[in-house]
């Protein structure tokens, strides 16, 4: 299939090229073509936002943050002028990429500054958007750096302020640190931390597109998005959608390969490469091992075994089809020495730890799922812990909580847990709990969410 | 059970205990130096409510005073016309803002699973035996050093990563240890 | 309106409702813990979790906002299994305190838990804990136990919302979440008890209280406030004749759900009772000595029957001073009226009412309203006939007053007719100033000062006669608030023998002229005196906007008694994590 042919790098073209953050170089390299190009028609009419949010529509982009939501038609629920009358419209580029195995916002942003940029004044213009903001990672301090840079470097050029290159539009874009809390990444949340609150996610509906961030339509998308319009406008719609496995999965992708690899990093390829090729590309399971398991879109994906994963078309729909998720393209690769109970641990610490407390099933389900797992890795487990453990992930999901952040939390463990039984089943045997060999009471079941977990994951 | 109390609840002084968890004084009434008052009044100018301000300017105060005291609180809360348990909510929530002095340096290690894959939660363990048997989050006697587990630091290819202050450090592996804590001193 | 089934049963709610309301005005009870129509809506206890048709998975019903032909189905099994987990996820770390714990009897959890749950713990990790913040006082009145917070928020949203004063935040993230103050403030409003009324559990709890009585063995009396002129509905909560608390009733144009610490707090007071028996000064000789209704009430009627007919040439007015209270309910004034104005034609009573502090309360509808006066019914005094003397005004009082100091020379005139030969005070505590030794004898002055008393003060001590009077929880009449509103309270307790109510004490009096039969009760007074009170006229004694709600089963959940009425302001979508108010924009 044509669509999956190598090709040349887009989103990591200038990697590695000398001072690729500066925008002289930038410059030099045909950046912000789009920029000026779709300003110098927006006072003609031959640019309209309209036009730039059907082109990005018709390329089939999906977002790259990890929910895959088809980002011209996110576009579209913002409401019209008439409907929000003096209410603006802002644009809130997702940067706090802090799910486990994902390191590629990060790349974009220290090695190519302005591609993210440009794609913010696009995407702005597209919106009507005047002021748009940067959610960055407090931790990724350089990044903020040569963001900041960037931004003033843009000011100084006319690229953004009032009146941008004459064409009667303003633009301010701000970065603006986090402070340490993976929950903001979460779309409603980080509108909440922008806002100078606690993380917490918000009730959806109303959707920040009607109702975001200071009670205005609000548009939240990653960086990888926004790189990706930037290039559809560069170089159009149809050669977006000429790469990719099919028309539902469309553009160039980056993978972030971590783990028990010969060489972790971030590649790029058309989305939907076979994960052979992806593996190979980052030169296969590290010493040669055998490859166990695969978790396809970092920490909040339900583990793939080596089996499962075989020919797997990486992308949205394919890994879909696997009951697992592309998510973030976080690929976290265990060979056969890897200990299934002890990452599922590890994971199940990092939820626990990253809850936001608002609501019960997850402020109390994520602490219960990683203490009990503890005292399975060490070696205090009870035999009727592993049926206890799906139980409780099957009554924390699926519209328990107020987000998804209760999904993610049960998918290792349930996966893990299904997927590798006899690794867990061998701590328990050997297990001091005095306790251990006691079966469960007759009637302590919550039969009927025992039921109806059966239909979730 | 709690700590020791010798009168009844009820007849215990009406105002609430400091505990654990609690603001801890740095003794000092706190105001910004007068370059940090420009870059807050700069920086404010760009948000449309003062309480959009909160987390650049909690970062302004960690960056003046080192971290978030119960009056650096108070002085925030009052720039930013919030009440100050809001304030001291919003500071603990995230895990960046510091809540009592630390070392010199401060060594956060990942330890989440790409890491943990790696290796991540033998070098934690190491790192804080060899400066001296430090508890998690514990500051070195000499005040040069806090090591403190982190989560994902977006940095899995360079696995096992750690940060210390600003700076990202890779592949920060249990053999790689002792070169690196020395490189530190 | 809106028209939406819940469980097959169709009802019409408000277009602003939400599927949780709908449920209950359908008669449904869905459990709930972070719900209240007075706050904000947050979703975060999820416990209220019901199916909507149409709609695949569970929803939290006070996040859905009602629309015309939704179906509800709040029973079925996927929502009840749905309630099972979140009550098992909350009982997993909450202490088992039941045993020690003050809100037992009326508390969400505990209720919540009889319908929802597993009937057995299926953990046995270690539960939470917070050294430091449990068993801890947060404020003057309000002891925390953050053991048992459930993390619903409705005090963080009450100090941020209602008193706007934000005292209250949550701490830390995750499953170690906890609800505290900033360090060394205290949770000190002048509303402070209300969050101890709506934490759900016994995580918020009164000092004063504590560990006092269990609740399901307080018997609930409706009364009124008397701290001030608003007139808050509260419940007297007393066993055995011992008041231990007062609980705010719900009441949309008064207190809402609300009442000041220092109105809640009056109930430390009721249980004094200084004076159980008369006491008469007999002559000239110093001490009182204790008597019987008899004999007072014959040397009162002798006292004031000398001073009507002494000095032929004398007008009898003026020799008798009567002063009446804004502590009195309605119809005591009115009793005093009737008896010494109408009837023995000695004047009319007059009464004074001390400013107090300013204090508030808010509701839905006129939002803060404020009450300057130190007693409920200066209004009901002066509806009843009564002259409300003020600062400057001329009266009898004032003229008494004012005449302190020359007094002492004055043995010659009787002539002097500014000083009563009879000084009638029917509530011996009507003013700070009966503390005041130049107050009180200002008003010694008098030949014979009879007073009606509970607690002991300057006054007290100078009377020649004191009659024992029962405090609010004895009394039953009526109030007038500070909007003319007429409200009722009830005996809540039978005094001790042999204290009377100003009620009893006056128709006893009256009785020995023959002009009150002693069998009325309030109500026959109350009615006796419509047609001639203000703002009385087309009550009744029984009615709804006379008597007010009901108290509460749990204050917790103490809007049962609204159906629904929700608070307008709230906004349809619900609204994200709370803040604290910004004042720049």
């Amino acid at each position: 299939m044509s669509g999956l042919s190598p090709i040349e790098p887009v989103l990591l073209a200038r990697r590695g090229k000398p001072d690729s953050a500066s925008i002289q170089t930038y410059l030099a390299d045909g950046g912000y073509t789009s920029w000026k190009k779709v300003l110098g028609g927006a006072k003609s009419g031959e640019w309209t936002p309209a036009k730039v949010t059907d082109l990005v529509k018709a390329s089939g982009l999906r977002g790259r943050g990890g929910a895959g939501f088809p980002c011209g038609m996110k576009w579209t629920f913002v409401p019209s002028k008439e409907k929000r009358g003096d209410k603006p419209v802002y644009l809130l580029c997702n940067a706090d990429e802090s799910e486990p195995g994902t390191f590629k916002d990060r790349l974009l942003m220290e090695t190519d500054p302005h591609q993210v940029l440009e794609g913010m004044m696009l995407a702005s213009f597209a919106l009507d958007v005047k002021h748009a903001y940067l959610y960055i990672r407090g931790e990724m301090v350089h990044a903020t750096e040569v963001l900041n840079k960037a931004v003033a470097e843009a000011y100084a050029k006319g690229f953004l302020g009032k009146d941008v290159l004459g064409s009667g539009l303003d633009l301010d874009i701000t970065i603006h640190r986090g402070a340490g809390a993976y929950i903001c990444g979460e779309e409603t949340a980080l509108i909440e931390s922008l806002e100078g609150k606690r993380g917490h996610p918000r009730i959806k509906p109303p959707f920040p597109a009607v109702w975001g961030v200071w009670g205005c339509p609000t548009v939240v998308n990653n960086v990888e998005t926004l790189c990706c319009v930037k290039h559809i406008l560069d170089r159009g719609a149809n050669w977006f959608k000429s790469i990719g496995r099919n028309e539902k999965n469309t553009g160039p992708k980056l993978y972030c390969v971590s783990g028990h690899v010969e060489k972790p990093g971030v590649y790029e390829a058309p989305i939907g490469v076979p994960w052979e090729t992806l593996l190979a590309m980052a030169g296969g399971v590290k010493g040669g091992r055998k490859l166990k398991a695969v978790i396809p879109g970092g920490a909040s994906a339900p583990i793939l075994t080596a089996k499962e994963i075989e020919n797997l078309p990486m992308d949205f729909d394919g890994v879909a089809a696997a009951k697992s998720m592309l998510g973030s393209a976080a690929i976290i690769v265990m060979d056969e020495t890897t200990d299934i109970p002890k990452a599922v641990t590890n994971i199940a610490k990092f939820f626990a730890h990253e809850s936001c407390g608002q609501c019960t099933p997850c402020r109390e389900g994520t602490p219960w799922l990683h203490k009990m797992l503890k005292r399975i890795v060490n070696g205090e487990g009870k035999k009727t812990d592993l049926d206890l453990l799906l139980q409780i992930a099957g009554q924390m999901g699926n519209g328990m909580t107020i987000c998804v952040f209760a999904d993610a939390a049960i998918a290792p463990v349930l996966s893990g847990v299904t997927k590798f039984r006899e690794e867990f089943e061998a701590y328990i045997a050997k297990s001091n709990h005095p306790n251990f060999a006691l079966a469960a009471p007759e009637d302590v079941t919550n039969k009927v969410a025992e039921r109806t977990a059966a239909g979730i994951h | 059970m709690s700590g020791p109390q010798k009168l009844p609840v009820a007849e215990q002084a009406e105002n609430p205990r400091v505990g654990e968890h609690g603001a801890l004084s740095c003794g000092r009434a706190l105001s910004f130096s007068s370059e940090t008052r420009s870059e807050f009044e700069r920086l404010l100018a760009r948000y449309p409510t003062k309480q959009a301000a909160l987390l650049p300017t909690l970062w302004l105060a960690q960056r003046e005073w080192g971290w978030i005291s119960r009056e650096a609180v108070d002085y925030v809360a009052t720039l930013l016309d919030l009440s100050p348990a809001f304030v001291w909510g919003v500071v603990t929530f995230y895990t960046m803002y510091n809540r009592a002095p630390v070392g010199k340096h401060l060594i956060q290690v990942c330890t989440s699973i790409s890491c943990h894959l790696n290796g991540a939660g033998e070098v934690y363990t190491e790192c804080r035996k060899r400066l001296g048997n430090l508890s998690p989050g514990e500051t070195t006697a000499d005040g040069k050093f806090t090591v403190v587990e982190v989560e994902c630091l977006a940095q899995c290819d360079k696995a096992p990563a750690v940060m210390v202050d600003d700076d990202d450090h890779f592949v920060i592996t249990k053999d790689k240890l002792d070169a690196f804590l020395e490189s530190l001193k | 309106m809106a028209r939406v089934t819940v469980d097959g049963k169709v009802v019409e709610v408000p277009n602003d409702a939400n599927a949780l309301e709908a449920c209950r005005a359908a008669g449904v009870d869905v459990p709930h813990f972070c719900y209240h129509p007075r706050l904000s809506i947050v979703g975060q206890c999820r416990m209220c979790m019901v199916e909507v048709e149409g709609v695949p998975k569970i929803q939290a019903s006070c996040t859905v906002p009602v629309r015309d032909g939704m179906v509800i189905k709040a029973s079925t099994e996927k929502a009840l299994a749905a309630r099972n987990a979140t009550m098992e996820f909350l009982l997993i770390n909450h202490p088992l305190d039941c045993p020690i714990c003050d809100q037992a009897g009326e508390c969400k959890l505990q209720d919540n838990a009889v319908g929802a749950g597993l009937p057995v713990s299926r953990t046995s990790e270690p539960r939470r804990q917070f050294p430091g913040y449990d068993r801890t006082p947060i404020g003057p009145h309000v002891i925390a136990d953050m053991t048992r917070c459930i993390q619903c928020t409705r005090c963080i949203r009450f100090c941020a919302e209602i008193t706007e004063t934000g005292e209250l935040a949550f701490v830390e993230r995750a499953g170690h979440t906890f609800v505290w103050t900033h360090e060394g403030r205290a949770l000190d409003n002048d509303l402070s008890a209300c969050t101890a009324d709506v934490c759900p559990v016994g995580a918020l709890t009164t000092k004063e209280f504590r560990f006092r009585k269990r609740v399901w063995w307080l018997d609930k009396t409706r009364s009124v406030c008397d701290g001030c002129e608003i007139g808050c509905n509260m419940s007297i909560e007393h066993r055995d004749r011992v008041v231990y608390r007062f609980l705010p009733r719900v009441q949309a144009g008064v207190n809402d759900f609300w009442m000041c610490d220092y109105g809640r707090f009056r109930s430390e007071d009721l249980n004094r009772q200084d004076f159980t028996v008369p006491e008469i000064r007999v002559a000239s000789s110093d001490a009182r000595k204790q008597t019987n209704w008899g004999e007072a009430l014959d040397a009162v009627k002798v006292a004031v029957d000398r001073a009507r007919n002494e000095g032929e040439n004398i007008a009898s007015k003026g020799r008798v001073l009567v002063l009446g209270s804004a502590r009195l309910t309605t119809e005591e004034n009115w009793l005093l009226k009737a008896l010494f104005e109408d009837s023995l034609k000695v004047g009319t009573p007059e009464f004074v009412v001390d400013e107090g502090p300013k204090r508030r309360i808010r509701n839905k509808v006129d939002g803060w309203i404020y009450g300057t006066e130190a007693a409920a019914n200066s209004r009901g005094a002066e509806a009843a006939g009564l002259k409300h003397t003020r600062e400057g005004d001329a009266s009898a009082l004032s003229l008494l007053l004012s005449k302190k100091s020359s007094s002492s020379s004055s043995s010659s005139s009787s002539s002097s007719s500014s000083i009563p030969a009879v000084l009638y005070i029917a509530d011996a505590a009507f003013t700070e100033r009966a503390n005041d030794p130049n107050f009180v004898s200002a008003l010694r002055q008098a030949s014979v000062l009879i007073v009606h008393a509970r607690v002991k003060n300057a006054l007290t001590d100078a009377a020649d006669i004191v009659l024992p009077a029962a405090p609010l929880s004895g009394k039953e009449g009526t109030f007038v608030n500070v909007k003319g509103r007429v409200q009722r309270v009830d005996m809540a307790i039978v005094s001790a023998p042999i204290v009377r109510t100003d009620l009893e004490i006056l128709l006893h009096l009256g009785g020995r002229w023959g002009v009150f039969d002693t069998q009325w009760t309030a109500r026959d007074v109350f009615e006796k005196m419509q047609a001639s009170v203000a703002g009385y006229a087309d009550l009744d004694w029984d009615s709804d906007a006379v008597v007010g709600n009901p108290p509460s089963i749990s204050p917790a959940a103490a809007y049962d008694v609204l159906g629904l009425d929700r608070n307008p302001d709230v906004e349809v979508f619900p609204r994200p994590s709370v803040a604290a108010p910004d004042r720049r924009s």
